[in-house]
């Protein structure tokens, strides 16, 4: 690792207009925990970042209205896990961060740098999606807002331009809706996800009125399952209907293999999976 | 505290089986203790190595010239400038077959080809990434059973160290990769296997994993004209320090090797790592060099053996294994390190703990063009018990004998002899095995589970021969006011063998442990050890140390007696040197060596009757659950026993046990170096894992039974690798037992299960 400068401007706007959007070399840190692993391995070489730490404190923080809950950018993945608002509002945010690493990584790691790392190996992305969740972006023009689903262009690709921050996250009200979320590891416990499935269903006993299901890490992005979904909406679940759910959502996908497993048997997770989450949302979970 | 000569209220035996905690625990808790990678000496420098890229490769050119422009950059070295300083740059305790830097061809992919040295590390590191290499690539062998027949040689001609009478017959071998071939004889194999009743064949492998100490490999040489000092991270001091002495040819007492307390080992760091380069590169820059690796480089500097074991055995009608024969192939990479010795020393034992008249091992040393293979927590025997307790397994099994039963009747017991021919003593191999049971409660009905989770469990046996013959020197101090300190070149390396050996000095002195000061390790100071390895230290220093205790005890008696005092004096030691010499003044110096008897095992057959002072003895047990839609293997219990002869230290050796198990978990689940066309494709903590506290099993138990091994210091015998033998065959043993699936290699991961089930079902999966 080389030396690089390091800005730590006070406000969010401020970290904007120091970000260059035709420089690359110039990026945003927030926890480090990614960016550190890319600057250790050679991958990314900054000559400046622009740390998030002391920008206003209204981005690391929690708060819940009537419309959901309001997720600053720089809250760290231990708040969020230790937040009684999101263990009441969206309980499958709170399981899911429990084996999302380890404490150490999790003390420090922020939701903005998970969601804009645009690593498909990530927990929180697909639990983000499959709960309809949307941003808060802010760049030189001002704010936009774009929903979690349609943030990852790639494999380690987003569509933010180099000057856009993550402000918030807002995840909606999910009323009766249940979630369910499975982090499948083939190395130690606490390993990236081989696969990661999240599904968060509005229904009745078992008829789906309307499922949202995600798949990751076995995947090239995180990737809404949507041929799956079509086979469940409007239908009363039963082993056959869960079977074809399984099948129907290797169409959605672009399966990606590497040390964590082969294409072939992560096919096989996917259709195991697929009919875990949505029978675990049914049954147990509740968003 | 006041030390007497003969405390009259002290009971002898209150040090030695007392769970003292370790001495220095709390500098390692509080941050202060000192360790050769966060360690700065003044006027230091830095190194970081530039790579080979290709696999196999004559080196055409280096280009330097853009690193050398960087400012801050001292110097960028070559084997060229090494050449220079030291004229025969090769070095390794086996064979002289490692050069400091690569030598006219690349054997490995992460070979160091060349050195940056700067005045910041960060510097030398962007350096690095300014140098090129071109090279004309080599056609290259990375599997052992290859490397036996292949045309591709990684060295062209062999050079033993000359240590190794075994390895004489190897000088200037050309067109072999064998870098040892040992057998062992006993019976007549070929005749009695023919005769046999039933007969069984099988092939085991293990994969490559690496030991992955928290303190990556670390040294700072600081060369002078007169004399040359070596700040290092060793498991083995004194080794180096010999080592070290040849490559200079210079007499040992100009060299000096201090170590401070290691982030652990596990055999990594023996014999010599990165000393020779720091050294050439001290040499050169003419101030301290500091090469200090990051987690990544750990993958390019030495690893376990993977391995490939056939093995056949012939069963009698009434079950008892007749005759046994083992192929062993040792995949040791480009360089022998210690791989030789791996080969040899397990390779002994490679026909497990059973009584079997006809036994023929074949076990090869070979070169491979992959990183460096050495010693790990085991020095090999896992990889043998892996395979032999696997067959011995899928035996009774196919003979519809009950495992339990089938290994009864085959147990080598106490007083009959093992495949070298030397007697089984101190070998409980039985009692151990029955502790598992117990702890299992075997006997009862088990619940093979349902649905699509299947149940499972199984067990295993293992023992091994300690290393032979080396030396171990103490020498105990007792100052003036009766403090004691104690100086033996075992490395704490958190084993907690200071505090062990603290222990023994203080039994025998009759003062605390805690009381006694063990000196940190260094060659000018700290005598003569063969090394940390091969769980030999708290036999061997431990009896060192307690000759050295005992003869410090004997002169301070003799010293009661010159002053006049009474037979049975308990006088405070301090007035003794205070009559003695009128004043605070004086020392008692004891010293003690340990070297235990030893008979070179026969030449072609491998026979001696005395290969070993001592046998360790492990057995575990495991149950699992396996999801048969996935292959996910979750281990619910694992019990694991071993033979400690005496515990010095109950906790210490509690702690032996879980560790060399949990590591051993993460071999057989799911830790593996991924390696293609030669280039590690995992090659950092985010793709290869190790176990976390989520991996630990839901049950896991681990016991000693107290066999008094009756040749060792206080009864007692090693425990550093013991609990490692058995987990993995435990384990793939019970993965059978729940799904009738049998894995004949390593990691045991969830695909290697799903694939094994649909095999199985008869629609196995597509490759990619
Ligand atoms: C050992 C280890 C294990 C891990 N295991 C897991 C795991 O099992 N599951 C899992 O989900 N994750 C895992 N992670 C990843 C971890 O979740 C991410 O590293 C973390 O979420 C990234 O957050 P950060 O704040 O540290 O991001 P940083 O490293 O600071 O930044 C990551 C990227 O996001 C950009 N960025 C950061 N904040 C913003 C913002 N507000 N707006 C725009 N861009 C921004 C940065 O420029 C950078 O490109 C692991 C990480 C480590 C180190």
């Amino acid at each position: 690792m080389i030396p690089f400068d390091l800005a730590e401007p006070t406000s969010l706007a401020a970290a904007v207009k120091l970000l260059d959007p035709d420089d690359a070399t110039i990026r945003p840190i927030a926890g480090g925990t990614a960016l550190m692993l890319m600057m250790k391995a050679g991958v990314f070489r900054p000559e400046k970042l622009i740390s998030l730490r002391k920008i206003e404190s209204k981005y690391s923080g929690v708060s819940v209205g009537a419309d959901g809950l309001r997720i600053g950018a720089m809250t760290t993945l231990s708040a969020l896990e230790r937040s009684a608002d999101v263990r009441k509002n969206a309980p499958v945010i709170t399981r899911t961060l429990l084996t999302l690493s380890n404490i150490r990584v999790r003390n420090v790691a922020t939701v903005g740098g998970a969601l804009a790392h645009g690593d498909p190996h990530m927990d929180l992305p697909p639990v983000l999606m499959a709960l309809g969740a949307t941003l808060t972006v802010i760049g030189p023009k001002g704010e936009r807002k774009l929903a979690v689903e349609d943030l990852f262009a790639g494999y380690y690709e987003t569509v933010l331009e180099k000057n856009e921050l993550i402000a918030e996250v807002h995840v909606p009200a999910q009323g009766t809706k249940k979630a369910s979320y499975f982090k499948v590891t083939t190395g130690s416990a606490d390993d990236w996800p081989a696969l990661g499935v999240a599904a968060v269903i509005e229904g009745d006993g078992k008829a789906i009125k309307s499922a949202r299901i995600v798949a990751s890490a076995a995947t090239d992005k995180a990737t809404r399952l949507k041929s799956a979904e079509a086979v469940l909406n409007g239908k009363t679940v039963d082993d056959k209907l869960l079977r074809e759910a399984g099948e129907a959502a290797l169409q959605d996908c672009e399966f990606i293999a590497d040390v964590r497993g082969s294409v072939p048997y992560k096919r096989e997770l996917m259709k195991v999976y697929v009919r875990r989450a949505i029978r675990e949302a049914l049954g147990g979970g509740t968003h | 505290m006041v030390t007497t000569l003969n405390p009259g209220s002290a009971k002898v035996g209150s040090q030695v089986g007392r769970s003292v905690p370790r001495l220095e625990g709390r500098d390692k808790v509080t941050g202060r203790a000192e360790y050769t990678h966060t360690m700065q000496v003044p006027g230091m420098v830095h190194a970081k190595l530039f790579r080979s890229t290709v696999a196999h490769g004559k080196i055409k050119s280096i280009d330097t010239s853009a690193a050398k422009k960087l400012p801050g950059v001292l110097h960028v070295v070559t084997v060229d400038d090494v050449m220079k300083v030291l004229a025969s740059p090769y070095y390794g305790p086996a064979f002289h077959d490692q050069p400091i830097l690569a030598h006219e061809k690349v054997r490995f992919v992460g070979e160091p080809v060349a050195a940056v040295i700067a005045t910041d590390p960060h510097i030398a590191d962007q350096a690095v990434q300014l140098i090129t290499a071109e090279y004309e690539e080599l056609p290259a062998v990375y599997d052992e059973v290859d490397a036996l027949t292949s045309k591709v040689y990684v060295h062209d001609v062999l050079k033993p160290a000359g240590t190794f009478a075994d390895l004489k017959h190897l000088k200037n071998a050309k067109d072999t990769n064998l870098a040892l071939d040992y057998r062992l004889r006993r019976g007549d194999f070929d005749k009695v296997y023919a005769a046999a009743e039933h007969k069984f064949e099988h092939e085991f492998k293990t994969q490559k994993v690496l030991h992955l100490s928290f303190e990556p490999f670390a040294c700072i040489a600081d060369y002078k004209d007169t004399h040359v000092t070596l700040y290092d991270s060793s498991q083995g001091p004194s080794f180096v320090r010999t080592e070290i002495a040849r490559l200079l040819g210079w007499p040992e007492n100009k060299v000096r090797i201090k170590v401070p307390y290691l982030g652990s080992g596990y055999g990594s760091k023996l014999y010599i790592k990165l000393e020779a380069l720091a050294l050439a590169l001290s040499m050169i820059a003419r101030k301290p060099v500091k090469v200090a690796y990051t987690f990544e480089e750990m993958f390019y500097q030495i690893t376990r053996h993977p391995s490939t074991f056939r093995i056949k055995s012939g069963v009698d009608k009434d079950g008892r294994i007749v005759a046994r024969k083992c192929e062993v192939y040792w995949n040791g990479g480009a360089y022998a390190d210690i791989g030789p010795r791996v080969t040899q020393k397990s390779g002994l034992t490679a026909a497990g703990p059973y009584d079997i008249d006809n036994v023929w091992i074949d076990s090869y040393a070979l070169y491979t063009n992959v990183t460096p293979a050495g010693a790990l927590r085991g020095f090999g025997v896992p990889q043998l018990v892996w395979a032999y307790e696997g067959h011995t397994d899928m035996m009774a099994r196919a003979l519809k004998m009950d495992p339990v039963e089938f290994r009864r009747k085959n147990i080598a017991r106490e007083g009959r002899p093992h495949a070298t021919g030397q007697m089984l003593k101190d070998s409980p191999v039985e009692p151990v095995m029955d502790k598992v049971l117990e702890r299992m409660n075997w006997s009862q009905p088990f619940d093979k589970g349902s649905g699509t989770v299947k149940r499972g469990r199984g067990f295993a046996i293992a023992n091994k021969a300690v290393i032979s013959p080396t030396t171990s020197v103490a020498i105990v101090n007792v100052s003036a006011d009766g403090s004691a300190t104690l100086y033996c070149g075992t490395v704490d390396m958190g084993q907690g063998s200071d505090t062990a050996m603290a222990q023994m000095v203080g039994e025998v002195l009759n003062i605390p442990a805690e009381s006694v000061r063990v000196t940190p390790r260094d060659t000018d100071v700290t005598p003569y050890d063969m090394g940390t390895l091969g769980s030999r230290s708290l036999f061997h220093m431990g009896h060192a140390v307690k000759r050295a205790a005992e003869d410090a005890r004997d002169k301070l008696k003799a010293l009661a007696k010159e002053v006049g005092e009474p037979e049975g004096s308990n006088i405070p030691i301090a007035e003794l040197f205070q009559k003695r010499y009128g004043m605070q003044a004086g020392n008692v110096i004891g010293s003690g060596i340990y070297k235990p008897d030893y008979t070179p095992p026969a030449p072609g057959t491998g026979q001696s009757p005395n290969v070993t002072p001592f046998w360790m003895v492990a057995g575990a047990g495991a149950e699992v659950e396996v999801d048969t839609e996935t292959g996910h293997v979750k281990i619910t219990k694992l019990i694991n026993v071993v033979d400690c002869g005496k515990a010095i230290n109950p906790k210490s050796v509690e702690t032996q046990i879980s560790g060399a198990a949990l590591m051993h978990l993460g071999f057989t689940m799911f830790e593996k170096m991924h390696i293609d066309g030669g280039q590690v494709t995992n090659a950092s903590l985010a793709d290869y894992k190790i176990p976390g506290f989520h991996d630990v099993p839901t049950v896991m138990e681990n016991i000693y039974v107290e066999h008094d091994q009756s040749n060792g210091p206080f009864g007692a015998k090693g425990v550093g690798e013991v609990a490692t033998f058995c987990v993995g065959p435990a384990i793939a043993n019970a993965i059978d037992d729940a799904v009738g699936v049998r894995l004949m290699e390593m990691p045991l991961n969830a695909e290697a299960v799903y694939r094994a089930l649909r095999i199985k079902q008869g629609k196995p999966l597509e490759d990619e």
